[in-house]
């Protein structure tokens, strides 16, 4: 029945109406073709509030799954083309919607005169559409679509400056980086694909039965663990895990809200929104939770540790974003779903925010080194209060969204731990300590760009009415997001049941329940501060799910508070009074350098992949290409072509000559044999009497 | 009795008929050699019913000659019509001038 959710597809077409009407019209519009890309993506975000309300509000409702076969496999499978509506989709049409709506109208100012302005425009236009394409998905095909159409489009921002060798280098190295993840993504659908297809389903592809089979335990586990982890590969490069992260420092070379709307607020989500959607096939491993949290915490610390000694204001947000994704992925090898992707989402706002605020000050000193900035908190008063809001929230300070959303990812940790598995540890200490970090790079930044003597050498004014506005609806919600799943909820609507996937809850079955009997039960719901849910938890040796909204944890809101205290004096004593002579982070012996030559990850990966392949493979595969493939090729063509003479011949000769000969001989013995035919009767009349004479005889011979 | 005479008879007959049908040009003779062919047959039916069935009063070798007569006359019939037409359109009755069904 009619409601609004069914007309769910109309929020990825309409970005993309809007990115052909640019790419067609935008030139001859008075704004140059931005009018359009708002009012599209405007009125998208007003259909997501719309399926938000509808899914979140009124009812936590089914997911709806409408699809059509969009081409036969053969055998009698199919592909479809379909959307899939329930609370994640709906959470990250919000997210998506909204972010791009602000950057959208951000852009309006930020690029103002810009050569590219209309492609520009539309591009962002259609990153938007290609997001939300993988968001929609119900099935990994059409999800995978979406996924490479964000790749490109990013590859296309990235380089948009694209007269910069530099700036073309950083989009190819996003392209190649994310690509070597892709394989991975691709060969993991394949494989739960192909564990789909011998259950007997005709839709192999499909995300809900998928998942429903997971969760019955009828996929084997050897076709999880290889599939996820694959699929999980992909996963890692695109939401930039260690340590397939290093592309996404270098794609800020892009424009300022491209990498805030792609590179730390939704794309770079795109892994871990994939591995949220598949999350009971994930929950039916333990091998690959346990890799899934090591991999994240080791890209929530060393990627945070990368943002401390970095002076270009946007690589410490882009190290920050590392290290958020890091967080969610942790969360999910944790069992903390709602957690994971609760954060994704107000990771989004605040990190959106930090980067529209980093664009405002680059705009105003034109540069983007924080050397270059220093006490612009009296000339841009309004980008100073919005940044400091978003730094807030990234640090995790009590009451704003990323309080809210990092404890859940660390309670996640705790109750995992409490069950018996001991990367749950690992999150919860990890965790803290790059929560130290962030905040202390945070801080870091705040008084190197505001406090202090200013050190630009032009006059910092503040941004314009389009830049200004974006921020501070953004700064709101970096507070107001966090409190969509507080413990002001009731037990029975919240954000857990608005978003949590309806298969993976009590009859789904969990293989691995065993290894954490022993710690059953103990530490779940301890007394602290926000209690997670839903999170797997284990209780009388079998995992159960947590329900419910969060409840308050004094214990751990003193920890994160004395935390953030301890940074943020830390970071005054250094930092508070302008750039110091000595600057700390630089002069911290062999870390230091390992952390400005960035774990000499790309100079391992320029000289052992760069170079090889540049200088080595590349030939020897020019070679196999021309002589081997070529030639093969050709041999192949050439022998065809004597083969079809040989034939020819054969025709001609033998076949025709055979039917040909048989006519002339027809014809020569006809020539002859027609003179029997004389017409005269006397001659047939002898030839009868002869022949009976020669029968009589011969039967009277005979006898 | 001995059925040499008429067995010999009906050989002579026959021969002469045959020689008749093929030696002869004239067309009207070749019908008349016919006939002589067809009278050796009968003359053999005759001979051969009183040879092999002579205490019997059975007359199927009579009987066959005479439905040979008849058919011989309806035969002479046709084929007299036949030389007839043919010299009303040839002037001729030469057999060896009407070979117009050859090749």
């Amino acid at each position: 029945m009619g409601t609004v959710l069914e007309y769910a597809w109309l929020v990825p077409v309409l970005p993309l109406v809007s990115a052909a009407l640019i790419a067609v019209f935008g030139k001859r519009l008075p704004w140059h073709g931005s009018e359009i890309g708002i009012a599209a993506v405007g009125l998208a975000m007003l259909l997501s509030i719309a399926i938000a309300w509808q899914t979140f509000v009124t009812s936590p409702v089914e997911p709806l799954e409408l699809a059509y076969d969009w081409a036969p496999l053969g055998g009698g499978t199919v592909l479809e083309l379909g959307m899939l509506v329930d609370g994640l989709t709906a959470m990250m049409f919000l997210l998506v919607t909204v972010v791009s709506l602000m950057v959208h109208i951000y852009s309006r100012e930020y690029m103002h005169g810009e050569v590219r302005f209309t492609y520009f425009y539309a591009m962002l236009s259609f990153f938007t559409f290609s997001m939300l394409l993988l968001v929609i998905a119900n099935n990994l095909v059409q999800a995978i679509l979406g996924w490479e159409l964000v790749g490109l489009s990013s590859y296309l921002l990235i380089g948009f400056y694209w007269e910069d060798k530099s700036n073309q280098d950083a989009g190819n190295k996003a392209f190649l980086t994310t690509k070597f993840g892709d394989v991975g993504l691709i060969v993991g659908a394949i494989v739960l694909a192909a564990g789909m297809l011998e259950l007997g389903s005709t839709t192999p592809f499909n995300l809900l039965e998928l998942n429903q089979a997971a969760a019955d335990g009828q996929l084997g586990q050897g076709t999880i663990v290889l599939g996820i982890l694959l699929i999980f590969l992909g996963c890692m490069s695109k939401s930039g895990q260690f340590p397939l992260h290093v592309w996404l420092p270098d794609a800020m070379a892009g424009p300022t809200p491209v990498s805030a709307l792609i590179h730390a607020a939704t794309m770079v989500t795109a892994g871990v929104f994939l591995l949220a959607r598949l999350f009971p096939v994930l929950a039916q491993s333990q091998t690959a939770m346990a890799v899934v949290a090591i991999v994240g915490v080791i890209t929530l610390f060393f990627g945070g540790l990368l943002a401390l000694v970095q002076d270009d204001i946007k690589k410490v947000l882009a190290y920050s974003t590392v290290s958020q994704l890091g967080y969610m992925i942790a969360a999910l090898g944790v069992g903390g779903y709602t957690a994971s992707i609760f954060h994704l989402f107000t990771h989004g706002f605040f990190k959106a925010l930090l980067f529209l605020g980093s664009g405002s000050l680059i705009h105003a000193v034109h540069s983007n080194n924080m050397s270059d900035m220093g006490g612009l908190r009296k000339a841009m008063p309004h980008t100073f209060w919005t940044f400091v809001i978003g730094s807030l929230a990234l640090a995790g300070f009590p009451l704003t969204a990323g309080f809210f959303s990092k404890d859940e990812i660390l309670i996640a940790g705790d109750i995992w731990a409490g069950a018996g598995f001991a990367t749950g540890n690992l999150v919860y200490w990890v965790g803290l300590a790059a929560a130290f970090v962030t905040s202390f790079y945070m801080a870091r930044a705040v008084f190197l760009i505001f406090f202090g003597e200013t050190r630009s050498h032009h006059a910092p004014h503040e941004s314009g009415r389009w830049m200004l506005a974006p921020l501070m609806v953004l700064a709101v919600l970096s507070i107001v997001s966090g409190y969509i799943f507080s413990p002001f909820w009731t037990a029975e609507q919240n954000f857990e049941t608005w978003t949590a996937t309806p298969i993976i809850d009590e009859e789904a079955t969990f293989p691995f329940a065993d290894h954490g009997a022993e710690a059953a039960g103990s530490a779940v719901q301890g007394e602290g501060v926000l209690a997670a849910a839903p999170t797997l938890a284990a209780e009388g040796g079998e995992l159960t799910i947590l329900h419910g909204a969060p409840t308050w944890h004094p214990d751990l809101l003193l920890i994160v508070l004395a935390v953030f205290g301890l940074a943020v004096v830390l970071a005054w004593r250094s930092y508070g009074h302008g750039l110091p002579e000595r600057d700390p982070t630089l002069h911290m012996g062999g870390l230091s350098t390992a952390l400005v030559n960035k774990y000499w990850l790309d100079d391992i990966g320029y000289r052992y992949i760069v170079v090889p392949v540049r200088d080595r493979w590349s030939a020897w595969a020019t070679w196999t290409s021309n002589v081997l493939i070529d030639g093969a090729v050709g041999g192949v063509g050439r022998a065809t072509k004597a083969l079809a003479v040989a034939t020819y011949d054969v025709d001609q000769r033998v076949i025709d000559g055979g039917v040909n000969g048989v006519a002339f001989s027809a014809a020569w013995w006809s020539e002859r044999l027609r003179r029997l035919q004389s017409g005269d009767v006397q001659r047939y009349a002898g030839a009868l009497v002869a022949g009976v004479v020669v029968l009589v005889l011969a039967v009277a011979l005979a006898r | 009795m001995s059925p040499l005479g008429p067995l010999l008879l009906a050989a002579l007959l026959f021969s002469i008929g045959v020689y008749g049908v093929i030696a002869r040009r004239n067309a009207v003779l070749v019908l008349m050699s016919v006939e002589l062919m067809l009278n050796a047959v009968n003359i053999n039916l005759v001979a051969f019913q009183n040879l092999l069935f002579p205490a019997e009063l059975a007359v199927s070798g009579q009987m066959f000659a005479l439905f040979i007569i008849g058919v011989a006359a309806a035969e002479v019939g046709v084929g007299l019509a036949i030389v007839f037409n043919l010299f009303r359109n040839r002037a001729t009755v030469n057999v060896d001038d009407v070979d117009l069904m050859r090749w």
